[in-house]
């Protein structure tokens, strides 16, 4: 492993839905769970919002990994918007499969506002996936 | 073929159409032509050559400035694909517009490779067997991730942000583009940065592109996009059972959520 290699730290962006999952950030920021400074939350109203647009423009300007994260099925404030999400990521990942980019480094989770623990075990698994997984081929 | 302008001719007569969008001879250049019953005597150039034209997205044009006349369009099986999908985000009304079919010839059904090439109702030429083919995307599948994204990012460069892929699709009929948002693709630069010009575009043609390639015709770089979109074509139907360009039924699952008890897809293989 080179030098180089050894310091890869990745830049993650979560997408957090406003009711549940931002909510879930943020107990885990009250419950003072650490989890890594690579994982940037940008707070949407809901996942349903979560343009494919957002997520390719992340990957564009060097993201190496992006968290998209909504209420579960059910729990939606919008009602269904979480359901449109799962299928755009799912038609993404593959996109992505096909293009040459690690279909891994989107990953969707349902996070409630009550899971500050889940968010913090989601953040540390997928630094630790993307960090193995090393730089995006699309940073420049 | 006179049969063919008879016919036409009868349509306009009796007032179930009140124009027409097919082909005419210009010279020696077929070109789209509006014909209609105030100048019949058009129809002599009225011809039906083996290449294709945007007919779809022509007729949209004339839609919207005569959105209440009864139009009669020359149809493909790619135009009547394009045409469904066009009712089914209605922005044409079913009961206006009246298909014209043509089946295509087994050399243009060939050079497309086309799986579909004939419209539901034939009204000129003879049903040819339709063309199985997904070698394209069969030879991307196979090679290495690394590869498979040199490959693409070397096509994408070749892009000059001519804009003529989404000019030419009859699934473009959106009224503001999100290629020309600023905040997402920097207007007014060419090249585009890639690969996010193309694969928002891609990701757009999922649930709608009808794979009629005219894209990758239109196309002067020659980038493969018509593999592309199929192959996004193909993940809809293999996640979320929806071809698009059927007649009737659920509407895009990506826009809609559909009568079937909010179905998501089941989880993609990552390796």
């Amino acid at each position: 492993m080179t030098q180089k290699e050894e310091s890869f730290e990745p830049k993650i962006i979560a997408f957090c839905c406003n009711w549940c999952s931002y909510a879930g950030a943020d107990l885990a920021g009250s419950m003072r769970l650490k989890y890594p400074p690579n994982v940037l939350p940008i707070r949407v109203m809901c996942s349903g919002r979560i343009s494919p647009h957002f997520v390719m423009k992340a990957f564009q300007k060097g993201a190496d990994g992006v968290l998209v994260t909504g209420c579960h099925y059910g729990d939606c404030h919008y009602m269904k918007g979480n359901y449109i999400t799962m299928r755009r990521v799912t038609i993404l990942k593959d996109l992505l499969k096909f293009v040459g980019v690690e279909p891994k480094r989107l990953r969707a989770e349902w996070i409630a506002g009550s899971e500050g623990d889940k968010f913090a075990r989601v953040a540390h698994e997928f630094t630790d996936e993307i960090r193995n997984l090393g730089p995006s081929p699309l940073r420049g | 073929m006179e049969k063919f302008k008879k016919y036409i001719k009868e349509l306009f007569e009796s007032g179930e159409i009140e124009g027409f969008l097919g082909i005419r001879k210009n010279g020696l250049h077929p070109v789209p032509h509006l014909f209609t019953p105030e100048h019949p005597e058009e129809l002599e150039t009225l011809t039906i050559p083996d290449v294709r034209y945007p007919m779809t997205e022509i007729l949209l044009t004339i839609v919207r400035k005569y959105p209440d006349k009864k139009l009669g369009i020359m149809v493909r099986g790619c135009d009547e694909r394009a045409l469904n999908e066009l009712v089914k985000n209605q922005k044409i009304l079913p009961e206006l517009i009246k298909h014209i079919g043509i089946a295509c010839s087994a050399d243009l059904a060939a050079s497309c490779r086309c799986a579909q090439p004939y419209p539901e109702e034939i009204h000129y030429g003879e049903k040819v067997a339709p063309v199985e083919d997904r070698s394209d995307i069969e030879a991307i599948d196979t090679m290495p991730q690394e590869e498979r994204f040199d490959y693409w990012m070397s096509e994408f460069s070749k892009c000059i942000k001519c804009y003529g892929c989404r000019n030419i699709c009859s699934m473009c009929f959106c009224d503001q583009c999100t290629l020309e948002d600023n905040d997402l693709i920097a207007t007014g630069q060419a090249p585009p940065a890639i690969p996010i010009f193309h694969l928002i575009r891609a990701f757009h043609m999922a649930g709608r592109c009808i794979d009629c390639g005219l894209c990758e015709e239109a196309c002067p770089a020659h980038i493969p996009l018509r593999t592309l979109y199929r192959k996004v074509r193909e993940s809809m139907s293999g996640f979320l059972g929806y071809v698009s360009g059927t007649e009737g039924g659920e509407k895009d699952p990506l826009e809609f959520l559909g009568s079937e008890g909010y179905m998501v897809p089941s989880k993609i293989d990552e390796k």
